[in-house]
């Protein structure tokens, strides 16, 4: 029993945050422009877009926010902003790895239309305001969870696990609210930035690792 | 437990096949159904590439809230698609079934062109007689 992967969706139907764990099967990194930046650097086309100047030069005044954390240089972008390279998603995976053909913007999308058709058949076929909760195949089960801001969350696990909704839901009202939500420096609801932050990601990690399921 | 429909499915995407058992879902036009059953053919493509561990079938369990919808793909490419209440755990056996049942009363009527809506009364008769008004 294990979880493959987390992908967040908002209401533009954009990829904002993608993180893996077990993951023998990748994706090739996203083509420039096909995914917006601050979604994941283990997929992203440009591994480097932490020192874009547009950061860097805001990074001055945000030294004030994150002073109480202690972890902020003065010369590197705040870590409620930085989105850090992910170490975690290749350390723990045995085995070959395999690639799935797809690049990731293309699996994004693959998966966002994944959702939203399913969405609406079962939303048709109940004739209520029915959800959509999660799909199984042979080889992993796919768990949706939406909140009514139209952000999906998205997570793929072994194909055995029960229900995932509670720790979407619990991702949503713990490291969701805090570091994304209530971050002045996230711009929520942009079309041109994901919500990727080393506050975020550590935080989901953890939570991610902490639970019984996660082997 | 309640069985509230059966889907078949042809190789290329198309309803050959639908009826409806239990009340609890609404009631669609054939239109409707014939739509539902195309998109699903299209989503069962698309989950078997998106595996996150070596290769992988398409869906073969889809949960809502209420109901789930049990999928059985032939190795000839013909689905069967049980819609059920969640605490159904026999969707699986019952399709096999249906599976038998079609192989006898669709695949050896001479007068059943392939591919083709089914309409065999034989098929029918052990439909109902298999799940009977989808109330067990």
């Amino acid at each position: 029993m294990t979880i493959h992967s987390l992908y967040i969706y908002d209401r533009h139907c954009a990829c904002v945050y993608y993180q893996d764990w077990h993951r023998t099967r990748r994706p090739k990194l996203a083509v420039e422009g096909g995914i917006m930046p601050a979604v994941s650097q283990a997929v992203s086309a440009h591994p480097a877009e932490i020192n874009q100047p547009s950061l860097s030069t805001a990074g001055s005044t945000r030294n004030t926010l994150s002073s109480g954390s202690g972890a902020a240089a003065s010369d590197s972008p705040s870590p409620l902003l930085q989105t850090p390279v992910s170490a975690a998603s290749a350390l723990m995976t045995s085995g070959p790895i395999t690639s799935t053909g797809l690049s990731f913007d293309e699996e994004a999308k693959l998966v966002y239309g994944v959702i939203l058709s399913l969405r609406n058949m079962i939303r048709k076929l109940s004739g209520r305001d029915e959800q959509f909760v999660n799909y199984r195949t042979s080889a992993y089960k796919l768990h949706l969870f939406e909140t009514i801001s139209g952000y999906k969350f998205v997570m793929l696990s072994d194909p055995n696990t029960d229900s995932l909704r509670f720790v979407l839901r619990q991702i949503y009202v713990g490291p969701f609210l805090e570091y994304v939500t209530r971050n002045p420096l996230v711009s929520m609801d942009s079309t041109e930035r994901g919500i990727d932050n080393e506050y975020f990601r550590s935080s989901v990690d953890r939570l991610v690792r902490g639970m019984s399921i996660f082997a | 437990m309640a069985i509230f429909g059966l889907w078949v499915i042809n190789k290329a995407g198309g309803l050959v096949y639908q009826r409806n058992f239990a009340d609890g879902l609404a009631q669609l036009t054939s239109n409707e159904y014939l739509v539902l059953a195309g998109t699903l053919h299209g989503i069962h493509a698309i989950t078997s590439r998106l595996s996150p561990m070596g290769p992988s079938s398409g869906a073969q369990v889809i949960e809502g809230e209420s109901f789930k919808m049990t999928i059985l793909l032939t190795a000839t490419g013909t689905k069967f698609v049980l819609l059920t209440s969640l605490a159904e755990l026999s969707a699986e056996s019952i399709l096999q079934k249906v599976h038998e049942a079609y192989a006898d009363a669709v695949m050896k009527n001479p007068f059943h062109t392939p591919e083709m809506p089914i309409r065999s009364e034989g098929f029918d008769l052990r439909i109902s007689f298999l799940i009977g008004n989808g109330q067990m």
